[in-house]
């Protein structure tokens, strides 16, 4: 235990020396780190939040729109867990396509992205959703991943 | 030849992946045991299944408010039953005698303290639907769910209730079905979970069932169960007596000899 501690601490401090020389040595270079870490603003991996992203599909009786959708969301998310609740879920909605079916109802699919441990409460709040605007709604989740790429992945 | 392996490799993977997949939906056969349908609502049956059917059900019983139509045949996709709407006690009586061995499910409009008291002792009902009513102003206690789990009346936990209604009359149902589920789980009666749905629109997916169960306590094995083997259960009356049955039993013997 002791060795792995003074690795790691020998790691850190070389780590800070390389910094320090780049900054000192090279101002351009301390400029552009500067930049990355403001104006960019990338996280490193360790730090980065864990997410999940619900594909969701929307059996509507009439067309519904992306606004809409999101209002009654976050309106269900409120009402169920609180403000607290809700802002611990992270909910965004990054995608949303209406779709017009064959028979009478008209519904629409879409990609909703919330923390990696509330994807059961956002599931529920989804499920509580009943109505937009005096028109019926039932959305079901379809699958649920990691990356976009899985979650609009066939199979 | 390398590349030809690979190729084979990837086939058989995803029919592997397609056949777990068939297995593990064959396993699990949810049902959802109170979907009111045409004659009362505006939803034909047709509609109301291949929505089900999507959703990951393995199939639904119809029980509209004291009426029994039959627009398609029963099959293991669709059971008919009946959810009796009784003004008093004797009046219950009158129509679980009415219904009782004509139909695969007999439910009771609950809601009553009267009435869930009247459903409850009788071993010829097969659900209490709704016991805590529209807005959780009525609720069992002890000697109810005791006498629920000696006639194996199963107790429903209706999520439209939880659904469709907003902040005070939710938080009061949420706490009634918190209430009824540690009962339940004291005197081992049987649950289910029941969307109540009056059109396609109120039904919900069983993943989404199990979440909406979690929000009073209950585990997500038990919402499973609720949702599968014990809806299974009363359809098959595998929990019902002998003599409780028999004249179901003869009845589907006597249809089968007259084909």
């Amino acid at each position: 235990m002791k060795i792995a501690k003074c690795k790691s601490q020998n790691k850190m401090l070389f780590k800070k020396e390389r910094l320090t020389r780049e900054t000192t040595i090279f101002p351009f270079c301390q400029f552009a780190i500067c930049n990355l870490q403001f104006a960019l603003l990338i996280l490193p991996p360790s730090l980065r939040e864990r997410r999940r992203y619900l594909l969701f599909e929307v059996l509507c009786e009439r067309e519904i729109d992306k606004r809409e959708l999101l209002k009654e969301i976050w309106d269900s998310l409120y009402s169920l867990y609180g403000d607290v609740g809700a802002s611990e879920s992270k909910v965004w909605l990054i995608e949303y396509h209406k779709r017009e079916d064959t028979n009478s109802s008209s519904g629409g699919v879409g990609i909703l992205r919330c923390a990696h441990d509330k994807v059961e409460e956002v599931r529920a709040s989804l499920a509580c959703i009943h109505s937009i605007n005096d028109a019926r709604i039932g959305i079901r989740v379809i699958k649920i991943s990691g990356t976009i790429k899985g979650v609009t992945r066939l199979r | 030849m390398y590349y030809f392996s690979l190729l084979i490799l990837f086939s058989v993977s995803h029919e592997l992946f397609f056949i777990c997949n068939l297995f593990f939906s064959l396993m699990l056969n949810y049902y959802d045991l109170n979907v009111h349908a045409y004659p009362e609502t505006d939803a034909p049956v047709e509609e109301l299944l291949s929505v089900a059917k999507r959703y990951g059900y393995a199939g639904i019983a119809i029980t509209n408010h004291d009426e029994v139509v039959q627009e398609q045949p029963e099959s293991n996709a669709v059971f008919y039953g009946v959810e009796i709407k009784a003004n008093s006690v004797f009046d219950l009586k009158r129509k679980v005698k009415l219904h009782w061995g004509k139909v695969s499910l007999l439910a009771v409009h609950g809601g009553n303290d009267k009435i869930n008291r009247a459903a409850v002792e009788n071993p010829k009902v097969d659900v209490l639907a709704h016991p805590c009513g529209e807005r959780g102003e009525v609720g069992l206690n002890h000697v109810l769910v005791r006498y629920a789990a000696k006639n194996s009346v199963a107790i429903d936990f209706n999520m439209d209730a939880i659904i469709h209604s907003r902040r005070g009359d939710r938080a009061r149902t949420l706490g009634k079905m918190r209430e009824h589920l540690k009962l339940v789980r004291k005197y081992n009666a049987p649950m289910i979970l029941t969307s109540h749905a009056h059109s396609v629109y109120d039904l919900r997916a069983p993943r989404e069932m199990i979440a909406l169960a979690a929000l009073f306590g209950m585990s997500k094995e038990e919402a499973t169960s609720a949702l599968c083997d014990i809806p299974a259960g009363i359809l098959d009356k595998r929990w019902k007596k002998e003599s409780e049955v028999e004249i179901i039993k003869n009845e589907n013997s006597k249809v089968q000899k007259s084909k």
